[in-house]
């Protein structure tokens, strides 16, 4: 059995991740997990300049979820070279930088003034940051922006190159192959949902900046719906996220038609995860005598 | 900090809403401090999802046991009251930094409000075995609300209630400053409660020109630095800080109480 994962010119040595904004860049988890056993781990978005991220509180539990409202709170560029580089460089698994910005400019230099680090296995653009040249919607809900910004992104770098899919738009299947054809090695999804809390005591939205992103167990038929409608639309892999807390859902993933899937809120919940949902898929695959990836989709139409 | 799944000892009530849970503390795990937290599971299933946070109120090598007071809240809170003796208890701990020792000179003044006289608690009893003992200072609503049971002998301690049902009336920051002035010592503060008191703590820090260090709350995600998710406003070149990082205790002339 082979469980590596081809995406673009790289590998990834087997298909569980770990989601962006939910691990840091490693450091924070070494304690508690062994970080050699990850199939690749997304960082926390890079923007150019630093940001302080938004006004608290940043978290709320909802029903089998929680709504964040982080504000892609990071050190910025500079910052990540002198803080998180030299880290990167001991990481005992492949690192994929989660890319971000408010406008193309943004994404293209964070790309261009790392591409040179042989310690990034690739990047992961995260199209769900409002746009300011649309006035806040987000660059990822129009096809001929992400075919645009995608296809300028490719030729500053020869890494694997990810585009995650925010599943806030009418059509997610259209933002995918737009992204397929601008040249993208892969697309993840989903990003979380647009939600909201009300205080009724407080007569106030919970979250000062009114709505949020919602992630979790919640989100999971959503995701798994995303993944197997945007593995039919493309032909490029398609790493699948969202409410996985057990192998049982990871296998849906893959079974849906996703190459890799990643671990996002449940990382916050049980540190033993990553090992229980790989065991759990290494299992599945001797049990129904799949060799590799490829073979979890044949039983789906 | 480590994964720890342990099992309760005891699971008691100590005043209105109010409980304490021990739970064994196994050899290989290090050591809590007072002011350091640890994030616990109430169940296996998704609901309710996140872990939550509760400081410690005691730690005793000797007797392998480590303890929280927590008040019944909110759902997480509720099914706790339910743990019982051996029942599984899944922890990350011990997360976060103490409370330093006093400077040398200092009379430790410790202030717990409401659900904030955990780590009072400890750092009192800790404090009482070194040569620098502190005063404790519980102020709590009314009289059902302070915890007896759990007070030790050992610590010199002041009750205090907002409606005067049981020990002195008034609020625990205003007993200190009516303490510190009767004592006339250079005292350090030590604070845990409702954010109200802990900037009245401050101010009367400022007042007096004394150090003080304060337990901040936050919600929180992951509790080990990774999401972002648990930030308060501080002073200096970066304008959030980390409760679960570079907290739970802070200098509280780094924080930004408007
Ligand atoms: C560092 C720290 C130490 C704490 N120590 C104690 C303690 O010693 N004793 C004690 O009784 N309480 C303590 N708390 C508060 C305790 O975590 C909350 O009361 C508890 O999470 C409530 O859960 P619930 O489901 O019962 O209530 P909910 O209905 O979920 O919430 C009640 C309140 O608790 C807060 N809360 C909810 N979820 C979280 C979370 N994930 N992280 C932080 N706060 C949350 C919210 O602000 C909310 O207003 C501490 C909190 C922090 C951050
Ligand atoms: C606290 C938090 C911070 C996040 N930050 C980012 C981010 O910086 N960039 C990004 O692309 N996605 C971010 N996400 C989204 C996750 O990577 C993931 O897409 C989403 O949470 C769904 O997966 P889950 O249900 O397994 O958590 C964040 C999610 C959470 C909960
Ligand atoms: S709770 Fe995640 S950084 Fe503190």
């Amino acid at each position: 059995m082979d469980l590596s994962v081809r995406i673009g010119s790289g590998t990834l040595p087997n298909p569980v991740g770990v989601a962006s904004g939910t691990f840091g860049y490693g450091s924070e988890y070494e304690k508690l997990i062994d970080l050699s056993i990850i199939g690749a781990l997304y960082t926390k978005a890079v923007t150019p300049e630093p940001r302080p991220g938004n006004a608290t509180p940043r978290i709320i539990e909802t029903a089998a979820g929680m709504l964040n409202s982080i504000g892609l709170a990071n050190n910025g560029l500079a910052g990540f070279k002198t803080a998180k580089i030299p880290y990167l460089r001991t990481l005992p698994c492949p690192a994929v930088v989660n890319v971000a910005g408010s406008k193309g400019d943004d994404y293209a230099k964070v790309i261009e003034e790392l591409a040179g680090e042989d310690c990034i296995w690739g990047w992961e653009v995260n199209l769900s940051c409002p746009n300011v040249k649309t006035g806040g919607l987000a660059l990822g809900t129009d096809p001929t922006e992400v075919e645009q910004l995608t296809s300028r992104l490719r030729k500053l770098s020869s890494k694997p190159l990810i585009i995650k899919l925010t599943p806030n738009v009418t059509d997610i299947t259209a933002i995918a192959r737009a992204a397929e054809s601008g040249g993208a090695d892969a697309v993840s999804c989903i990003n979380t949902l647009v939600g909201m809390v009300i205080d009724t005591k407080a007569l106030r939205p919970v979250l000062p900046g009114k709505t949020g992103g919602l992630s979790g167990p919640a989100i999971l038929p959503v995701g798994l719906a995303a993944v197997y409608r945007v593995a039919r639309a493309v032909t490029i892999p398609v790493v699948g996220l969202g409410g996985i807390t057990e192998a049982d859902h990871a296998i849906q993933y893959l079974l849906a038609g996703a190459h890799a899937i990643q671990i996002g809120t449940a990382n916050f919940i049980d540190p033993t995860v990553h090992q229980k949902v790989l065991d759990g898929i290494q299992a599945f695959a001797v049990l129904h005598n799949l060799q590799s990836i490829p073979d979890f989709h044949q039983f789906i139409e | 900090m480590a994964h720890i799944v342990t099992s309760v000892l005891e699971n008691r009530p100590v005043a209105q809403d109010y409980y304490e849970l021990r739970m064994a503390w196994p050899s290989w795990a290090p050591a809590p401090q007072p002011g350091q937290f640890l994030t616990l599971r109430t169940v296996d299933g998704p609901v309710p999802l996140l872990r939550r946070p509760f400081a410690f109120s005691g730690f005793d090598r000797a007797d392998s046991a480590a303890s929280i007071i927590y008040q019944r809240r909110g759902h997480a809170t509720t099914l706790m009251t339910a743990k019982r003796p051996f029942d599984p208890f899944d922890i990350l701990a011990p997360l976060g930094n103490g409370f330093p020792d006093p400077k040398s000179g200092r009379r430790p003044i410790l202030i717990a409000g409401g659900i904030g006289m955990g780590p009072m608690l400890f750092l009192a009893e800790r404090l009482a075995q070194t040569p620098y003992p502190g005063i404790l200072i519980i102020g709590a609503r009314s009289a059902q609300y302070l915890p007896r049971v759990v007070l030790s002998r050992s610590v010199q301690t002041i009750l205090c209630t907002d409606d005067g049902s049981a020990g002195r009336k008034g609020t625990a920051v205003d007993i200190a400053r009516e303490e510190i002035r009767q004592e006339g010592c250079a005292p350090e503060l030590y604070l845990c409660g409702p954010h109200g008191m802990l900037a009245a703590g401050h101010a009367l820090a400022e007042e007096l020109d004394a150090p003080s260090w304060v337990a901040m709350e936050q919600t929180m995600g992951c509790a080990v630095g990774a999401c972002m998710g648990c930030v308060v406003r501080v002073h200096g070149g970066e304008e959030y800080a980390r409760v679960c990082m570079e907290g739970p205790v802070f200098d509280s002339r780094t924080i930004i109480w408007t």
